[in-house]
């Protein structure tokens, strides 16, 4: 049977780049980056002191006293953005609420606040207990749920930074097999010192905003937000009279089975699963435009995603540039999939190849187009997006208009 | 969500709990109705009175070196040599398999948890000089199935689930869907979880070990699927299949009549199965006929313990019999899973 197109019938997005999609848009066609200091905690301590915060955020701009008091910043973010996407894709008039199901992909959800009562408890104080209560990463679908009173499906994926790609793929799963009518999915992070402090000890962070794919990259530049999209069967979208935003084509998951924390050095493990998403989508690499890279700016993996996008394009691997949208919003780890999907969708749509910004050189590694030079004109009608992941976990979403 | 035409064959099973290594002593256990629970240690809480489900038998060292076992963290340990134990059950090859095609998707709830608390009480102590990066890694969730797919080569799908307490159920219906789309033509799932010292600690602060006053538990428990036309192509023993998978998000109080018929089916089964917190929703409960199995009492409670759950209720059914595994959290998602005993022709 042939599997029916999904399409993407709402989108939103709360990030450092943008508080909702036209602002988002803005920043993504004209190239802002939104890494700057970081001060939601002390990072006096680290040579990297920037990140893409979301700044002078306050909840009770969003939510009243009471409900803010029991989200996490995470929570917060994902309920804003999947407002947005809900109100665009009015979904919830024309759906039975039994039909439409949750799908987050989670990163370190409340830890920002459970970290704050573990710190009192080092320092011998008894910590406040409600701030242990977005620690576990399905609160937010479990607050999305219910705040949006959707019955059909209650999901967290947890692959690292492939989270929320993860998520978006298996939320299309459950569309195209008529399990749902419509899935809200996408992913929400926070910055938090967790990741903070990890990271830069495995010396993995650029003291300067990150530089995907360019000589003398130090590193990523972590973020944080929220992005979500509604997902429904083309012709029942169509039936109800809904805006088509873009499709999800297909997508292909993987573990590549060789290192918790380093790729897989060939390439050949991200090429197998980039081709595999082609291959889910019946998408040929020829009718591929571009490719929104995983491209934290770390040394090693950007050369491994470019020896990947040699194997799976061949000859044409420089006519399909390949870019990093993470010097812009930074790399939001469990919402970084999302929030790169609905980029994808969204410049798609507007005819345009971002820019990957901060460029500091030409890198003999990394020798493909990755669109450096600025944004540009682009008649692509499909783009693959890559999640890569501790655990070497990938994830890789075919995404159309 | 509507049910599904599945055709899923259970051909391996593994168990780590507190009732012992393997899947024996948890039959026995619920066989005989009693508790694995030991007395939690006076000094994690500084009070007596709480009882724990730690797998206190299970030693790394009895399967891997020590040098090898130490870049695990507990949970990771638990996946993975319950992951090799139900490769082994389910008698699969993986020399003789392609590597890319057996996958796993497992639950995990308070995976990483250790990792992180440890990683963070040294940055608290003593600053940047109190770093340990090699903590780092193993504070995702999904390290326990990326850290079993490394040892054991498995480059299929590879996915973590945590909702609530029906992660290891999330994680269950995954991988039954990746067959049935041809993703993969193996998948290891169920669910893996430890206990930790801060872990209860703040389970204690949020006032949890009252809510679940039986005790929290930790271990493993992994199955091994396939579509049942390839587990009887290789001649595989067929412990039980996989017939229905039905799930609901968020009901609300004055949706639970409606939630409940869409849940729970039209079905009959000889044995029901109650995890997470299954057993004490009224509404979810009463009125099924069947046996009743709920492992929770007898080895704790933890967020994905629905894998040992299934390996109970599969290692428990006759040939024939219809089973019916319940999940449910307190605010969703719930999850039903129909499973035949065996290999019914």
């Amino acid at each position: 049977m042939t599997r029916p197109r999904i399409a993407i019938t709402g989108i939103g997005i709360f990030c450092a780049a943008g508080s909702d999609v036209p602002s988002f848009t803005a920043s993504l066609l004209e190239g802002r980056s939104a890494i700057g200091p970081v001060d939601l905690f002390d990072v006096s301590p680290f040579p990297a002191r920037i990140g893409a915060q979301v700044r002078d955020f306050d909840p009770a701009g969003h939510f009243d006293r009471q409900t803010a008091a029991h989200l996490s910043r995470a929570d917060q973010f994902a309920l804003i953005a999947a407002r947005e996407a809900l109100e665009a894709s009015g979904i919830r008039r024309h759906r039975d609420p039994f039909d439409i199901g949750v799908c987050v992909g989670a990163g370190a959800a409340g830890m920002i606040h459970g970290e704050q009562w573990l710190r009192e408890r080092v320092e011998g104080k008894p910590g406040h207990p409600a701030q242990l209560r977005g620690l576990l990463p399905d609160r937010a679908a479990t607050v999305l749920a219910s705040h949006f009173g959707l019955h059909g499906y209650q999901g967290s994926i947890t692959t690292a930074c492939s989270s929320s790609a993860t998520a978006i793929g298996w939320g299309a799963d459950l569309v195209a097999t008529g399990q749902l009518t419509a899935c809200l999915c996408g992913g929400t992070d926070t910055l938090s010192l967790l990741t903070f402090t990890g990271f830069n000890s495995l010396r993995v962070v650029d003291p300067a905003p990150c530089s995907p794919f360019s000589l003398g990259r130090q590193g990523i530049s972590l973020g944080e937000g929220a992005a979500f999209l509604v997902l429904e069967r083309e012709d029942e979208a169509r039936s109800r009279g809904a805006r088509i935003f873009g499709f999800i084509r297909g997508y292909a998951l993987a573990g590549e089975a060789y290192h918790m924390t380093a790729p897989e050095p060939s390439g050949s493990e991200a090429a197998r699963v980039m081709g595999a998403a082609l291959a889910a989508a019946g998408v040929s690499p020829e009718e591929v435009g571009w490719v929104n890279a995983h491209g934290t700016g770390t040394p090693l993996n950007d050369v491994v995603e470019s020896k990947a996008m040699r194997q799976v394009f061949g000859e044409r691997v420089r006519q399909v540039p390949l870019v990093s949208t993470k010097a812009m919003t930074g790399h939001c780890l469990g919402a970084a999939g999302a929030i790169e999907i609905a980029a994808t969708a969204i410049a798609l749509g507007a005819g345009t190849i971002p820019r990957t910004l901060n460029f500091r050189g030409a890198d003999p590694e990394c020798d493909l187009d990755y669109c450096h030079d600025g944004p540009r004109p682009s008649t692509a009608a499909v783009a693959l997006s890559n999640s890569f992941a501790f655990g070497g976990n990938i994830t890789c979403v075919v995404v159309s208009r | 969500m509507s049910g599904q035409n599945l055709d899923i064959a259970v051909t391996g099973l593994a168990a780590i709990s507190a009732a012992g290594v393997g899947t024996e002593p948890l039959r026995a256990a619920v066989a005989s109705g009693t508790s694995r629970l030991t007395p939690l240690p006076e000094e994690i809480l500084g009070e007596a009175g709480h009882r724990w489900g730690k797998a206190e038998a299970f030693r790394a060292a009895d399967f891997m070196p020590p040098l090898k076992a130490r870049k695990f963290d507990r949970c990771s340990l638990l996946a993975t040599v319950a992951a090799g134990m139900a490769l082994k059950d389910a008698g699969i090859d993986l020399a003789g398999t392609d590597p890319s095609r057996i996958g796993i998707a497992l639950g995990c709830g308070f995976g990483g948890i250790a990792n992180s608390v440890e990683l963070l009480s040294g940055y608290f102590s003593k600053g940047v000089e109190g770093l340990v990066p090699m903590l780092f890694p193993n504070t995702v969730p999904n390290a326990p199935a990326s850290n079993a797919s490394i040892e054991h080569g498995l480059k299929g799908p590879n996915v973590t689930q945590v909702q609530r307490f029906c992660s290891a159920e999330a994680a269950f219906q995954m991988a039954c869907r990746f067959l049935e789309e041809g993703r993969a033509d193996v998948m290891l799932t169920g669910g893996v979880d430890e206990l930790n010292a801060p872990m209860v600690q703040g389970f204690h602060a949020m006032g949890q070990l009252r809510r679940h006053a039986r005790g929290f538990g930790e271990g493993s428990g992994i199955l091994v699927l396939e579509r049942r036309r390839d587990a009887l192509r290789r001649g595989a023993a067929v412990r039980g299949t996989v017939t229905g998978i039905r799930t609901l998000g968020f009901v609300p109080p004055d949706a639970a009549t409606e939630g409940k018929a869409r849940l729970v089916g039209t079905g009959t089964p000889d044995i029901v199965s109650l995890s997470g917190t299954g057993a004490e929703l009224p509404w979810l409960r009463e009125g099924l006929a069947g046996d009743r199995i709920e492992i929770g009492p007898l080895v704790g409670r933890s967020l994905a313990m629905g894998g040992l759950a299934l390996v109970t209720l599969i290692s428990l059914m006759p040939e024939g019999a219809a089973g019916l595994h319940l999940a449910a959290s307190p605010e969703g998602p719930f999850f039903a899973i129909d499973i035949a005993g065996g290999s019914p022709g």
